[in-house]
């Protein structure tokens, strides 16, 4: 058979152009990329781009492309971790020593079991384990060597290799099997075409560790907090904190406290607890400092600075106090205090241990003693100036101190402490067994193999936990604020909430909790970082907030070896000369390390020569760096000339308008820098630099936003929230998804009017709603407070036909009856004990599995299973309350594919066409519900016979003031009569250019009024309104609320067994609470037999006996009438000499005997029934069971 | 023309005799990977038969699905 003719096949190259693509829908481009997918990259290259951090900070993990010889963060931070030692403590001394160390760490691929030989395709794609509902994973181990020296000092070295379980692997990183893999591939293994990876697959949910904010690493940030003060004695509102990071990524923050008594302390956190220690003692012993050099270090050459010659005065006069003079003595000291929170091995002395102390905790970026002495003396000059007034203090929640918390290196450090954790471990066991006399000689080299094999070493099940929960289990706390909340679900509800997770970066869950509204607020500096746009109200509005669209993170560190050098050849006085002069200098640092010192004029020259080498791509100053040129201020931010190039710093492009080149610009040097916002605005000698457009400060869901610009603010707001919540298109691999709950719109268009963003990013590829026609009028009423009426043939025609899948999964181990062993007893099938005409064999196959496509209604049988010991057939059944479909079922194997069935997926297809109710919105925060579908008869229609799909209420516009919707419905009309496309990115028109005039020619050379109205006639009786309607067309998206998820109604139905009340809960069939307000306002009204209705007959409504003479409710008492039947009476009135004179337990018969006697006579007794509330009988009963009598009066 | 023989004729589709034996209890399950058919008896292993898949679907039922439209 001859293949079809394709003009789209790219083979068709010599017929191109005759398929070139005129259309301004790109229409032949989308078709030939949807038949024949780029065989050699991805489809839609931008959102790769989009998620790039996330990928390349987990890649860094394993193979880093920077400077550290190629070494990934797990390696560098099995190397920090380092030595651990342990002695027997038999023999002389110490006793035999094993020392031991985890040399090397290696991450596979995830790969199918050997256990399973069958399997033709070794590799696991996480296809697979959405599908199969497991963890994408694959094997973690690590080389462990240990050292075994005897007290004689002979030393053998053994090695082993370690397992470390199953780690969850980040799909289409660099040890996921779909790394770089074109869109042809992708789709070949199960996967949309635009996947782009980035998140991990536990359990078979999308899990994303999602972006934190963290101060900005080594930048010592002046902080006055009037809780500090409370540290205690002489503590004051002043510190300066930095925070500092090792080059595995993992962090530690140091404070250093300003007293009021002129010292200085030294604030840092050893396994979460806080320690402080005196600075003095610290700077002495990190380089044996003397006082002088101490003082000339501080004072700088200004000593007729009275204020900073005092406190240093009052520092070096304090620290005489501890009679420790030298290094020496205080490295000593500092190993004494710390020996036994150190943990350090009992070989060392004090002076080692002093040593580890400020190795482990003290400015731990800087390998090097004397870096760290002259980074202390900076911060502490700093602190001092904040205390003068000469500065201000930093805002700790401003971007321009901040950076990100990158997925991998989160995950980075969890599996280094997971690791230190293992050895520590290590090292308790054969502690354990030392004081259990059980550990046999260390020279064995088995009996080190047996402590490990003792030891869990399951990393693997770890992390799964932590992607899992997002609970963070750490015994340091690593540095961070928070303990869970590290990860959120990438629901797949439609393209644009998809994207926004990746794009998503929250502040930190302590300030969710904080009462003041500062850290939410929205700062200048986070322009063109942070979306203004893109948050949500409520809750977390301004705490998580979402990236610009071409905000960029840097992943890589850079090389920057050649700076200093750089830098001391034009003139910056290097960090070793003998005399600075303070009052003339500032500071220049790179990367938190002091590398020279400027004059404020020569450190402006030096920012501009280092701005303009890496805009022309010298190769000593990589475009990302970042030059933070502080100038000198009065009470401003302390001077200085910071260079960053450090990981984990939001960046973006610019241009820089000194050559016209691409700068990239960070949240600290952007401060200082003047950004144009468009080439009109530069100003001569003020601007440095012009954005490349104005939209890049607009995050990508803020940009699809047609002619946001034209709206109030707010309004945009809540389209990015309603864009992330409408119906749309989850996925393109609908068949591969195991989503719980997917919706999708079946009727998707791509919109008329978007702007140009919409096709960079292939949204085409993921319709989010429909091109309506919409009249602005107010008709019939069905369309007050923001009701919509629906065009009914609108609706026939498909207009917002939707799905709903869910997932219902079935696991016979979890079911009833299912035994603990390992064989399982369950089984699915139909047992012969289900009769051939059964009801049930309409639903499900004899093999237990629904028959795909039957539809099902609640109730209705959906998988069976025979139990082996009862030899009986169990249903599993539909529980949900509307009908639904049998879409796939799927067998799930094991791991290995060596396990009979146990579990099944079933995906349920809902069809929800719009119904009354229904929630529908434009996408200018225009949201309404469907108040009606309304037949086409009785529509309005216009001259040419058109009718509107939509018809909405002009109320909804004066207040909201969404023009852009105006500008939008005129463009759709002129787009859709021209067949042209309309680009609505923002800020592209302006006053002198307005939409009207540009959109009213479109319309007018068309045949239409220009300025969009229409005269209309009413459908219902021909006539011509009086006024002309607004008529255009609107992209509207249909939201996932609808009524048939949310209506709760009922009459009776369960009751609370305790209280005979309705229960609550739409689930249960429960009612609304009709509460104390609600009761307040009906006593208000005076509407008296509606509250008698509501809280007593619809509610617990109950007669009860009550006693007429003593008025109790509980004191019922039966007696038996001859002839009559059973007789009612009070036990207390009517039996009361009796039941006194004689105890309760006894008297009980003898009571009821009595009672025959007294009563018989009686006609009638003294009970009567009442109607009461059952909760007040119930409360009769509580108390009198607490002696307590409740009297009731009937009159 | 017997009773018999006049009814058989008007319907074309007789319901099929009780006595004929049913088919057995294997139903074949497409594979997730290859796409191939594997016909599975039940406590049987999921794997496909081709290629070691270990997911499996069930394919849509031959039956006429048909519902009231409405």
């Amino acid at each position: 058979m001859v293949a079809a003719f394709d003009p789209l096949s790219p083979t068709q190259a010599s017929s191109s152009s005759s398929t070139k693509d005129k259309s301004t829908f790109r229409t032949l481009t989308r078709e030939r990329q949807f038949r024949h997918p780029p065989p050699n990259l991805s489809d839609v290259p931008a959102l790769d781009e989009l998620v790039k951090p996330h990928l390349e900070s987990f890649n860094a993990l394993i193979e880093d492309e920077g400077l550290e010889g190629g070494k990934g963060l797990l390696q560098l931070g099995v190397e920090d971790i380092g030595e651990k030692v342990v002695f027997d403590g038999k023999g002389e001394g110490l006793g035999t020593k094993i020392s031991y160390r985890i040399t090397k760490v290696a991450l596979g691929k995830p790969l199918v079991p050997e256990k399973d030989k069958h399997a033709r395709e070794r590799k696991i794609f996480p296809s697979e384990a959405r599908e199969r509902l497991t963890t994408y994973r694959s094997r973690l181990t690590v080389g462990i060597q240990y050292t075994v020296t005897d007290p004689s000092g002979e030393s053998t070295q053994y090695e082993e290799i370690k397992e470390c379980g199953l780690l969850p692997v980040m799909v289409r990183s660099m040890r996921c099997n779909l790394q770089n893999l074109p869109a042809t591939e992708l789709i070949k293994h199960g996967e949309e075409s635009t996947s782009f990876g980035g998140y991990f697959i536990v359990n078979g949910n999308e899990k994303i560790i999602r972006y934190l904010i963290l101060p900005r690493r080594h930048n010592p940030l002046n902080i006055y907090r009037p809780s500090f003060a409370k540290r205690g004695a002489s503590y004051t509102p002043y510190g300066c904190q930095i925070r500092c990071v090792r080059p595995d990524q993992s962090a530690c923050t140091n404070t250093i406290h300003y007293l009021s008594n002129g010292g200085a302390t030294l604030r840092f956190a050893w396994r979460k607890v806080e320690y402080m220690i005196p600075l003095m003692l610290i700077l002495k012993a990190l380089v044996n400092a003397s006082d002088k050099e101490v003082f000339e270090g501080l004072i700088q050459g200004e000593y007729d600075n009275t204020f900073l010659t005092d406190r240093v005065e009052l520092l070096l006069r304090g620290q005489k106090t501890w009679g420790l003079h030298t290094g020496e003595q205080c490295l000593n000291y500092l190993g004494e205090k710390f020996r036994v929170v150190l943990n350090c091995p009992e070989d060392w002395d004090d002076r080692m241990v002093g040593h580890f102390l400020l190795h482990k905790v003290v400015l731990v970026h800087l390998p090097n003693p004397r870096d760290k002495f002259r980074m202390l003396i900076f911060m502490l000059r700093k602190l001092y100036s904040l205390v003068s007034g000469a500065t201000c203090a930093d805002n700790p929640d401003s971007p321009q101190h901040h950076e990100v918390l990158l997925p991998g290196f989160l995950y980075g450090m969890i599996i280094k402490e997971r690791f230190d954790d293992c050895l520590g471990a290590v090292k308790a066991q054969i502690q354990l067994d030392l004081r259990q006399n059980k550990a046999k000689s260390f020279s064995d080299p088995k009996y080190f193999s047996s402590v490990l094999t003792k030891t869990n070493w399951d990393i693997g099940s770890k992390l799964s936990y932590f992607i899992a929960t997002g609970n963070l289990v750490s015994p340091t706390g690593l540095d961070l604020q928070q303990t869970s909340g590290y990860t959120i679900v990438a629901e797949k509800l439609n393209f644009y909430r998809y994207l926004s997770h990746f794009r998503c970066i929250h502040r930190g869950a302590f300030f969710a909790e904080l009462k003041t509204t500062t850290v939410r607020k929205l700062l200048p500096e986070s322009w063109g970082f942070l979306c203004p746009v893109h948050t949500p109200d409520g809750s977390p509005c301004g705490l998580l907030n979402h990236l610009s669209h071409t905000c960029k993170i840097v992943t890589s560190a850079l090389d920057t070896s050649q700076i200093p050098a750089l830098l001391s050849a034009h003139g910056m006085t290097q960090v070793f000369a003998s005399s600075i002069d303070g009052r003339r200098m500032v500071c220049v640092q790179l990367d938190g390390r002091v590398i020279g010192y400027a004059s404020p004029q020569k450190s402006k020259q030096l920012a501009n020569l280092l701005r303009r080498l890496k805009t022309e791509g010298n190769a000593k100053v990589p475009l990302d760096v970042e030059i933070g040129y502080v100038p000198v201020t009065k009470g401003g931010q302390y001077p200085g000339l910071y260079l960053f190039s450090d990981r984990s710093r939001m960046m973006r492009p610019v241009t820089y308008l000194e050559n016209g080149k691409t700068d990239h610009l960070g949240t600290f040097e952007q401060v200082y820098m003047d950004v144009a916002i468009t080439k009109q605005e530069i100003e001569k000698g003020v601007s440095t630099h012009v954005e490349l457009d104005p939209t890049s400060m607009l995050s990508v869901i803020a940009n699809l936003t047609p002619f946001s610009d034209f709206n109030q603010s707010p309004r945009n707001m809540y389209q990015c929230q309603m864009g992330k919540q409408s119906m749309g298109t989850p996925s393109t691999a609908l068949n591969k998804r195991t989503d719980n709950k997917m919706y999708r719109l079946q009727s998707g268009q791509t919109p008329v009017v978007r702007p140009d963003l919409h096709n960079h990013y292939g949204f085409d590829n993921f319709p989010n709603g429909m091109n309506a026609i919409v009249a602005v009028i107010s008709y019939t009423g069905y369309d007050m407070e923001d009701a919509m009426i629906l065009n009914k043939s609108a609706h026939e025609r498909g207009f917002g036909y939707g799905t709903v899948y869910k997932s219902d999964i079935f696991d016979l181990k979890d079911a009833p009856g299912a035994g603990r062993s390992t064989k399982p007893t369950l089984h699915f099938g139909l047992g012969r004990d289900v009769r051939d005409d059964s009801d049930a064999r309409n639903f499900v196959s004899s093999d237990g599995l629904p028959i795909v496509g039957t539809r099902i209604k609640s109730g209705d049988p959906i998988c069976s299973y025979t139990d082996d010991t009862t030899g009986r057939t169990k249903f599993h059944k539909y529980k949900g309350d509307e009908v639904a479909f049998i879409d796939e079922v799927r067998l799930l194997g094991s791991d290995a594919g060596d396990a009979e069935l146990q579990k099944i997926h079933i995906k349920l297809r809902i069809p929800r066409s719009p119904v009354i109710g229904d929630k529908f919105s434009s996408r200018h925060g225009q949201k309404g519900v469907c108040s009606q579908k309304f037949p086409a008869i009785d529509m309005p229609f216009s001259e040419s016979g058109m009718q509107p799909d939509v018809i909405i209420n002009p109320h909804a516009f004066p207040s909201r003031m969404t023009i852009g919707m105006f500008v939008e419905s005129l463009a759709g009309k002129a787009g859709a009569l021209h067949g042209i496309a309309q680009d609505a990115t923002p800020f592209k028109f302006s006053d002198a250019d307005r939409p009207v005039d540009y959109f009213g020619e479109q319309l007018r050379a068309a045949g239409y009024n220009y300025y969009g109205n229409e005269p209309m006639y009413s459908g219902i009786t021909g006539e011509e309104f009086h006024a002309d309607i607004y008529l255009g067309l609107v992209y509207y998206q249909r939201l996932r609320h609808m009524v048939n998820d949310k209506f709760q109604v009922r009459t009776t139905g369960p009751v609370d067994p305790l209280t005979r009340q309705p229960v609550k809960g739409r689930k249960r069939a429960g009612g609304i609470r009709f509460g104390e307000m609600e009761r307040d306002a009906l006593i208000a009204h005076g509407t008296s037999f509606l509250l008698q209705d509501r809280l007593m007959n619809c509610s617990d409504y109950s007669t009860a006996w009550v006693c007429r003479n003593c008025g109790s409710l509980v004191s019922l008492g039966f007696e038996e009438v001859s002839g009559e039947g059973m007789k009612e009476y009070c036990r207390i009135c009517d039996g009361h000499g009796h039941a006194e004179s004689s105890p309760v337990g006894a008297g009980a018969k003898k009571e009821k005997g009595v009672g025959v006697v007294m009563k018989g006579g009686e006609k009638k007794g003294s009970m009567d029934v009442v109607a009461v509330p059952y909760v007040f009988r119930y409360l009769c009963a509580e108390m009198a069971c607490m002696g307590i009598r409740l009297n009731v009066t009937v009159t | 023309m017997s009773q018999q023989n006049r009814y058989t004729q008007q319907n074309p589709n007789p319901m099929p005799d009780r006595n004929i034996p049913k088919p057995p209890d294997t139903i074949e399950y497409i594979c997730g990977d290859c796409g191939a058919k594997t016909a599975m008896k039940p406590s049987e292993l999921i794997r496909c038969r081709e290629c070691g898949h270990r997911v499996m679907y069930k394919p849509r039922t031959t039956r006429i699905v048909q519902f009231e439209a409405r």
